[in-house]
């Protein structure tokens, strides 16, 4: 029998493609079950300190939620205890046991394995831990430091609660479930199963690290001083074992000289693939070494540095140049160890290619990604296929589509990736299947009118308070032992009472248990008190919780005030209870003040246009067109062409053997036959006004201007090889680009099989032009290659190349040319190849080869360049008409690399495809539904809330300097000529108040003080006790 | 406390710390979850981002008798809002020239930079904000 449809998604997986997945369905409108298998959110990048290129943390950029604070291990606020996005129900120590049903309908078995302690009444006191006395490896720290059998992984985790890994001893010892002051802990704990009905399923199970000790000869295990690289990622954060000091294990001195060994687990013979991630982790860490101690000596040991991804190339100049990181082009086969000073002892060749012995006093290896534990068994069970290498099988157009229907993939469970890509891969996820669910989209909305989120129609009318004398209420928490074990609660309660406005001081013993907030609620009511003071715990934690309640009884979220007395006071303050309760006084009474002067602040509801304008018709924009379209959205597509296609219709076939030009019909068809997709040719965008959920734009057609309204725009204006005229290119028609040689090969391969030689030269930019990486080339002379060997086996094919950056599986078609007979000769800036037509008309290229110290000189009947990728032209004149940045490429970027590379900084504009960076047609197809699906999230909201705590101008007093438009992080002021300024001067600031991101960075710099931030406004501030305490030490 | 007794005839500062909500908030939680003890003599103040410190700010606590200020944010190049930290910074500069000029002395003021996990460093500064004030007494605006 068929059964309704549920619009539930089933995450599988929770570290960051699983969190960005979830997030983005749950916007989106449909419920999400987020499944974690270890019993807190976070995954690897939990463990991170540091992301590369960019050396941030910033998780609390992976949504554009401001005015939360740290939401680190989580991606959003919408993870945070007390403030769950209503449509997520997390589900951690968890397991999926049985999959029944099919795509749109399954039937999911999950078993909850006991952690021992209830969530919602942990109070993370740590009481338990204090107690517990059995001490374990700490996973979160990779065995380097000790935990308890109760513990948490780290002060950050999500959901923030305690949990048993009970072991035997815990039978009988229990002093746990004793000590916890909220009887939270209950060792009896069962486990559960329960079925769930869901319409899909996301795969986002991440990766395990290969295990260095099958390298024996590497020494890990034997020789202390060496560690692999997941141990050193700890060492050097400030969260680790050593809060950031990188220290040798044997004798805990600080190295002088670190070496890093790479592709441990990658690029050998048991694991034939790359890993992707390993050359960039590993610079970072060496310039993480070289920063915080700047005479550290930091070898990298590899065989191609593959830095190809925005940014990367310019990092890995940097690091070389800036930072005096040494890169080292040698697999090292063998560690040997002093065993008096268990210094390390490696051989390799020096720059005159003689073997020198090097002595380290630490030595990385760069572990490789392996698939997740347990994913073999996984696959059996959800019926789906796996590649050879044991990660998940996909198709090279259905990137994100598992071999069975409804079951998607993302992030490193398809392939070893970073981040970013991981973060594309799970928005294109959750894109996908809201195409699948498009009937769902947006059944499940919820509002953004408050700082939590918030089912609209669930909340009662907002009293007014407007003209009342503040009537303030103070809940002073006990939190026994946590506070009141320290700080004199009674005593603080007593001081409050005092407090101008104060109307009611009560002690509570839990304020954020539901005993406690129904306490407040019902108090709130009985006194009518019109502000609340909580003295509890964490604004980050529980401040969302206390201005939900209080809104449950009509008060609006604003007048609440939190005193954090516990992390910021009694916790940090333990040896000294005076000054704590001193202290707890003083930030009472500042709550009490800043509440007293606390207004109501409303957000303004907007309905978003319900469209999108998707600019540029190749693969990555017809993707995402129909992707929007599918899930019931119109789209307007632009195309600057006469027809559709862009760089899809010059690709002929791929390395993996796929057929292009089907995929280019196909995706034409269905954009051509698509009800809700109109189509504009030979047209351009050009303005673009307006702000999300709200844009109007203009574009020019054959037959004139055409005005749109459109919610969302999404730019994927993609990418062109380059025909500067470089090594004779456009001179001699023997020298060709790599799209010239597949046409060849393609239409006329007779002229293949008369050839004698053929060279490719990689890496060839204009001259003058930005060096970075153009990520396709070396894997289309691996395919146009092999494809020439194929055709004229005898034909002798060299490339010359500088890296081979065949990354990810695509290793094999390297290993494929080579094995094919195809030779590769290295080279670098200061032996670059020298190609003339020579006298007798031939075509010559000389080349230096390294190992044989000497020229070669070729006469190839075909020179093939592999020309640089760039922005499509008018990439520069479009960012000004968006008024979007561009990259150091000269490429658009985006929000932020690591955690938006989907986002605009500019809300509500998306950005996919090679108009992001180069890349192959697969991930052209995942960036363009990660864009698809994030403007969908947009499309299907009921209602947009602009404005709140944001910059407000007050033209009367503005003078139009421009300190703010020069100020602002976000280029959002503007000073506009029609608007009237102090003295009926023509221009004044104004702040878009849609676009604010209400840091107040502007208005602490505004000469004539002419901008307030809502709620922070300095009438507020400067009349807050900044100064001598109210109670004084007697002396 | 006890360690401190007797020293300046008793005296405690008071410091004002502005904190934004982010790592540096983040910081201090981290500091208190690790029960990391510094003296307890300061109050926080917590603004969106130090992007928001403003010189009057940091004035009017001075004014109304804090004996030191202390602004904390996210670390350079890490601030949720890109560059508020370094516009915060910069104002901080500025704001100890001025203590200099009018005779309060700019060791009364610092700003630090921490990310979430740094709950030490943020103690460490505290600590040594405290013990310098202690040598240098009580403002003389009290």
């Amino acid at each position: 029998m068929r059964r309704e449809p549920v619009g539930a998604v089933l995450v599988l997986g929770g570290g960051v493609s699983g969190m960005r997945a979830a997030v983005d369905l749950a916007e989106a409108g449909l419920r999400v079950y987020l499944v974690e298998n270890r019993p807190w959110l976070g995954g690897r990048v939990a463990q991170l300190g540091y992301m590369f290129p960019t050396h941030d943390c910033v998780l609390c950029r992976g949504t554009s939620d401001h005015g939360y604070g740290c939401t680190r291990p989580s991606i959003s606020p919408a993870f945070m205890d007390h403030n769950v996005h209503p449509n997520i129900e997390i589900l951690t120590n968890t397991d999926l046991i049985n999959l029944a049903g099919y795509a749109g309908d399954f039937t999911v078995t999950l078993r909850h394995r006991p952690t021992y302690v209830n969530a919602q009444r942990c109070i993370n006191c740590g009481l338990c831990e204090g107690v517990c006395p059995v001490p374990l490896p700490s996973p979160f720290q990779v065995g380097m430091s000790a935990r308890k059998a109760v513990y948490k992984m780290a002060p950050r985790a999500l959901p923030d609660t305690y949990v048993v890994d009970k072991v035997p001893r815990c039978e009988t010892c229990r002093r746990c479930e004793t000590v916890c002051p909220t009887g939270a802990i209950n060792l009896e704990e069962e486990e559960i199963e329960r079925d769930l009905q869901v319409s899909a399923i996301i795969l986002s199970l991440g990766y395990a690290l290969s295990d260095p000790t099958e390298y024996e000869e590497l020494g890990f295990g034997r020789f202390p001083n060496v560690i692999h690289s997941m141990q050193y990622e700890r060492l050097a954060s400030r969260s680790g074992p050593t809060e950031g000091v990188v220290m040798r294990p044997s004798d805990g001195k600080l190295p002088e000289r670190i070496a890093w060994l790479q592709c441990v687990g990658s690029r050998d013979e048991k694991h034939p693939y790359c890993s992707s991630i390993c050359c960039m982790y590993a610079t970072k860490e060496a310039m993480l070494a070289k920063e915080r101690t700047g005479n550290v000596h930091c070898q990298i040991f590899m065989m191609d540095e593959r830095a190809f991804n925005k940014e990367f190339n310019a990092y890995y100049q940097q690091a070389q140049e800036e930072f005096g990181v040494e890169y080292t082009r040698c697999r090292i086969s063998m560690v040997l160890e002093d065993p008096e000073t268990h210094d390390l002892i490696l051989r390799y060749p020096d720059e005159e290619g003689n073997f020198v012995e090097g002595r380290f006093d630490m030595v990385v290896l760069s572990v490789g990604a392996l698939p997740p534990d347990g994913s073999r068994d996984l696959a059996r069970l959800l019926g789906i296929e796996l590649n050879p290498y044991g990660f998940c099988q996909t198709d090279k157009f259905a990137p994100l589509e598992t071999s069975r229907p409804g079951i998607y993939v993302c992030g490193t469970f398809s392939s070893p990736k970073e981040i970013a890509e991981t973060i594309l891969d799970a928005a294109g996820a959750a894109g996908d299947v809201m195409r699948l669910l498009s009937d769902q989209v947006g059944e499940r909305a919820f509002g953004r009118e408050y700082p939590f989120l918030a089912e609209p129609g669930t909340l009662p009318p907002e009293r007014d308070v407007d003209g009342e004398e503040p009537r303030i209420g103070v809940f002073v928490c006990r939190c026994y032992p946590s506070i009141a074990g320290i700080v004199d609660t009674d005593a603080v309660a007593e001081f409050a009472a005092g407090l101008p406005g104060v109307v009611h001081v009560e002690t509570t013993d839990y304020a954020c248990l539901e005993e406690g907030q129904a306490l407040i609620k019902q108090t709130i009511e009985a006194q009518n008190l019109n502000r609340l003071v909580v003295a509890a715990c964490s604004h980050r934690t529980h401040e969302s919780l206390f201005q939900r309640i209080a809104r449950e009884v009509g008060l609006n979220p604003y007048l609440v005030e939190v005193a954090n007395i516990r992390e910021h006071c009694a916790w940090s303050h333990m040896d000294d209870p005076r000054g704590a309760t001193r202290t707890a006084k003083e930030l009472v009474r500042l709550s009490v003040a800043r509440a007293g002067l606390a207004e109501p602040v409303h957000r303004q509801a907007i309905e978003p246009t319900r469209g999108a304008l998707v600019i540029g018709g190749g693969v990555s924009g017809m993707t995402a067109a129909l992707n929007i379209a599918d899930a019931g959205y119109d789209v307007m597509l632009v195309e600057r062409q006469p027809g559709l296609g862009g760089n899809l219709q010059h690709i002929y076939y791929v390395v993996e053997g796929d057929n292009p030009q089907r995929l280019l019909r196909d995706l034409v068809n269905r954009v051509l036959g698509h009800q809700r997709i109109d189509v504009l040719t030979s047209s351009e965008v050009v303005s673009h006004e307006g702000s999300v959920g709200a844009f109007r734009s203009t574009v020019r057609t054959p037959g004139g201007e055409i005005p749109i309204e459109h919610g969302v725009t999404i730019v994927a204006t993609g990418g062109q090889e380059c025909r500067d005229e470089v090594y004779l290119l456009g001179q001699d028609e023997r020298v060709v680009t790599s799209l010239d040689l597949e046409d060849i090969i393609t239409h006329r391969p007779q002229q293949i099989e008369n050839l004698k030689e053929v060279v490719f030269i990689q890496c060839v930019r204009p001259p003058g032009g930005v060096k970075y990486c153009s990520r396709t080339c070396c894997t289309n002379t691996m395919k146009n290659a092999a494809r020439i060997k194929l055709l004229n086996p005898n034909c002798r094919v060299v490339v010359l190349y500088k890296d081979i950056i065949t990354y990810g599986f695509r290793e094999q078609y390297y290993t494929e040319a080579r094995q094919r007979g195809v030779l590769f000769v290295r080279y670098d800036e200061e032996h670059m190849p020298q190609v003339r037509v020579d006298d007798e008309g031939e075509l010559e290229v000389v080349a230096w080869e390294p190992s044989l110290k000497q020229e070669i000189v070729m006469h190839p009947g075909l020179l093939a360049l592999s020309m640089a990728i760039q922005p499509s032209e008018g990439t520069e004149r479009l960012a000004h008409i968006l008024d979007v940045p561009l990259s150091s490429e000269g490429f658009f970027l985006e929000s932020h690399l690591k955690m938006r590379p989907m986002d605009f900084a500019r809300e509500g504009i998306f950005l996919c495809g090679m108009a992001h960076y180069p890349r192959f047609i697969e991930e052209c197809i995942t960036n363009a539904q990660a864009a698809a699906g994030r403007a969908i999230t947009i499309l299907a909201t009921p209602k947009m809330y602009i404005g709140g705590v944001v910059s407000v101008v007050d033209q009367s007093k503005c003078v139009g300097c421009l300190t703010c438009v020069r100020t602002c992080p976000f280029d959002i002021p503007e000073v506009r000529y029609e608007d009237v300024g102090v003295g009926e001067i023509k221009g004044a600031a104004w702040i878009d108040p849609a676009l604010c991101t209400g840091c107040g960075t502007c208005t602490g710099e505004c000469p004539a003080k002419a901008i307030q931030l809502t709620a922070y406004r300095d009438d507020q501030i400067l009349r807050l006790p900044l100064g001598a305490w109210g109670e004084r030490v007697l002396s | 406390m006890a360690e401190h007794e007797g020293t300046n005839n008793g005296f405690e500062p008071e410091i004002t710390v502005f904190t934004c909500i982010y790592c540096a908030y983040m910081a201090i939680d981290t500091a208190g979850a690790l029960r990391i003890n510094y003296p307890a003599n300061v109050k926080l103040i917590k603004l969106p981002c130090t992007g928001k410190t403003d010189v009057r700010y940091l004035m009017e606590a001075f004014e109304q008798g804090a004996d030191g200020v202390c602004v904390v944010g996210c670390p350079l190049g890490n601030c949720h809002h890109v560059h508020g930290n370094e516009r915060g910074q910069a104002r901080v500069k500025y704001t100890k020239q001025w203590l200099d000029d009018i005779g309060l002395g700019s060791d009364r003021l610092e700003m630090c930079f921490v990310s979430g996990g740094m709950g030490e460093t943020f103690a460490n500064a505290v600590r040594e904000m405290a013990e310098r004030l202690r040598e240098l007494g009580p403002s003389p605006l009290k």
